[in-house]
């Protein structure tokens, strides 16, 4: 077993006592106690209908809730009422909490579960948040089964989602990995994932667990460690996405620090593996690859472009820093236009993201300030999305996502060049 | 009358033999100590330079923005400055030793007040350099909150910042050497007193309905704004 220590002793004595097992179910949870006990009767229902003889646990990592989740999670009667199908597990479905600190880490609470699926000889594996409003017992094992019974190592999620959310991830996180890493894995930032335990272990063994990047997004790392080792990965379509109440996917600049420091953080970590790939690869995937749903665009658009805009002036310095000086005069020639008139076209996002990712390989500034530094063109870039989308189609929408992950794609070289060359002076 | 000036001259070329008998070896050693000082400065600043090459103290006084500053006064690189700085401090501790060496009456109450200001100027030129590094950190991470949450003014916050450390950072080195001690203590606190007793009744009397502004917009309007943005993941 990796990390020997890491574990406390009474912790181990609990997994000792469950024994080896087929599949486990990771919550990471702090003051979930609300959502606990639909969480747990979710996935205990999914162990009925679809893993009846299965060795199956679920265990809760709790980063020191001052409410009730975890007696919510133990105490939860276990439903015997079984599936639709009427069956009902053949074996104990064990249950095992335990607090890995006195504040909430998503890296520890990830790290300990590996290391208790490491333990367990886990084959299958899943992540899942408490927080997830519209988890149904098909999402648990749509998460588990194809690394169980079709031996992938990794599954990211797919998710219907409303037009307007998620264009972060849409606009940057997906097609700049997609072009960098070589593979189309839309949600390589989600709170639900599966893993088999040999990544598990892989994982584990590496000693990047304080890093800022793993200790905030670990299943950013997960995905592409597990890309970088080619392993077998795919992905499943689960379906409509739940809005978060709160936490760090609701707000931009949270987001962005933590998503794209991880995304900068891992084109770092695994250069040697992307600086010599060129196009990308789909993976296996289960269902729908995308869904849109309808919604009527944010209200106030020109507050986006008033902050980027605001950004652009008052960051000027850093820019020049950071940016060629082509690419920072283009970048301050649109903030000069008028609102209706702007556009930020792909061409300049792209150059100036990986113009963005070679200096922070260089270092020009401090890492944090430099991710930072995004969040003013990230706000200018949804302005033009919005106003250049609001009347557009799914299909159409979906059409110009593709042209930007090939124009990622096309710049790529750009990307290289500027990785590899001096820095910027 | 004749033998008196003989007898006179001879007791003043003695006494210049005996001096220059006595003056030429102290010389000597003072010669000696300045050139062993300025091998022992050449090593330390040579040591130095490679140790801070090791640390990567440019690459962070540049991340910090000290760099800017540096060039901008048409100083070297901070490795270069510091182990300048090393290389010099340390030379003229050895020919101050020298000049002690040379036993010149007043001159040594002199140096030794001198000498014992040297370690104090050191600490002093470290102080005013984690002061400048300090300074640009926190002044850009304040920008950097102040533009990407919208707030009005993003330069002013920063340049506050920027100029209350670079204040603390003077009066402590200045502290540090001991000029005007009592000067320098009450004219810090007048100026930090001043400079923030400003802000407040600029806040609360000047800007009333900015500050009014400011605060319905940040504690009412905070979460309908926060609504407003798409989802980014």
């Amino acid at each position: 077993m990796a990390e020997e220590t890491f574990l406390e002793d009474d912790f181990l004595r609990q997994l000792m006592s469950v024994g080896e097992v087929d599949l486990l179910v990771g919550i990471p949870s702090y003051n979930n106690a609300a959502t606990m006990g639909q969480t747990v009767e979710t996935i205990e229902e999914s162990f009925q209908q679809n893993f009846v003889r299965d060795r199956v646990v679920i265990l809760n990592v709790d980063g020191g809730s001052s409410d009730d989740t975890r007696n919510v999670l133990l105490q939860r009667n276990e439903r015997r009422n079984g599936g639709h199908r009427g069956l009902t597990s053949l074996r104990t479905v064990h249950r095992v909490s335990w607090t890995y600190g006195s504040a909430p880490s998503s890296g520890l609470a990830v790290r300990t579960i590996l290391a208790a699926a490491d333990l367990l000889r886990a084959k299958s594996c899943a992540i899942i948040s408490p927080t997830a409003g519209n988890l149904t017992p098909s999402w648990v094992a749509n998460l588990l089964r194809p690394i169980y019974r079709e031996r992938f190592d990794y599954l990211a999620p797919l998710y219907a989602r409303n037009k307007f959310q998620g264009l972060l991830a849409r606009n940057l996180l997906y097609p700049m990995s997609r072009a960098v890493f070589g593979y189309r894995i839309r949600e390589l930032y989600s709170d639900e994932w599966g893993f088999s335990g040999r990544l598990a272990s892989q994982c584990l063994d590496q000693d990047v667990w304080h890093e800022e990047a793993v200790q905030t997004r670990p299943e950013a790392w997960m995905g592409v460690t597990a890309i970088s080792a080619e392993l077998n990965c795919c992905q499943y379509f689960l379906g409509q996405k739940a809005a978060p109440g709160s936490g760090a996917g609701t707000d931009i600049v949270e987001a962005i620090r933590q998503a794209v420091g991880s995304l900068f953080w891992c084109l770092e970590k695994y250069e040697s593996q992307w600086l010599n790939r060129a196009g990308s690869q789909t993976v296996p995937t289960f269902g729908p690859d995308h869904e849109l749903c309808e919604e009527s665009p944010p209200t106030n658009p020109e507050k986006f472009f008033a902050m980027f805009r605001s950004g652009v002036n008052e960051l000027e310095p850093l820019l020049a820093s950071i940016l060629t000086r082509d690419t920072h005069a283009q970048v301050k020639a649109i903030a000069l236009l008028d609102a209706d008139k702007f556009r930020f076209a792909n061409e300049l996002w792209v150059r100036t993201l990986y113009e963005f990712a070679g200096s922070y390989h260089h270092e020009v500034l401090n890492r944090d300030h430099l991710v930072q530094s995004v969040v003013p063109l990230y706000r200018g870039l949804l302005y033009s999305f919005l106003m250049q989308h609001a009347n557009s189609s799914a299909d159409e929408m979906e059409a110009d996502a593709e042209q930007l992950g090939l124009e990622f794609e096309r710049q790529k070289p750009y990307l290289v060049e500027r990785w590899k060359g001096e820095k910027l002076r | 009358m004749k033998d008196v000036i003989i007898q006179g001259l001879q007791q003043a070329y003695q006494n210049l033999v005996h001096m220059l008998a006595e003056f030429l070896p102290r010389l000597l050693v003072m010669l000696v100590i300045v050139f062993v000082g300025l091998l022992v400065a050449y090593v330390l600043k040579t040591v130095l330079r490679a140790l801070l090459h090791v640390t990567r103290l440019d690459r962070l006084s540049e991340e910090a923005g000290a760099s800017r500053f540096l060039r901008m006064a048409a100083l070297p690189s901070m490795t270069e400055l510091l182990s300048r700085s090393l290389f010099w401090v340390t030379w003229s501790g050895f020919i101050l030793i020298g000049i002690s060496v040379l036993g010149v009456a007043g001159l040594q109450e002199q140096i030794a007040r001198l000498f014992l200001l040297l370690p104090a100027i050191f600490v002093a030129i470290l102080i005013l350099f984690v002061g400048l590094v300090t300074a640009n950190f926190l002044s850009r991470a304040a920008l950097l909150a102040a533009v990407n949450a919208g707030y009005p003014s993003p330069k002013i916050v920063s340049w506050s910042i920027r100029f209350v450390i670079w204040a603390l950072a003077i009066a402590m080195a200045l502290e540090v050497v001991g000029v005007a001690r009592q000067t320098v203590i009450a004219a810090f606190s007048i100026i930090f007193g001043a400079f923030m007793l400003g802000l407040a009744i600029a806040f609360g009397f000047g800007g009333q309905d900015l500050a009014r502004e400011f605060l319905e917009r940040n504690l009412k309007e905070k979460k309908r704004e926060k609504r407003e943005e798409p989802l980014p993941l």
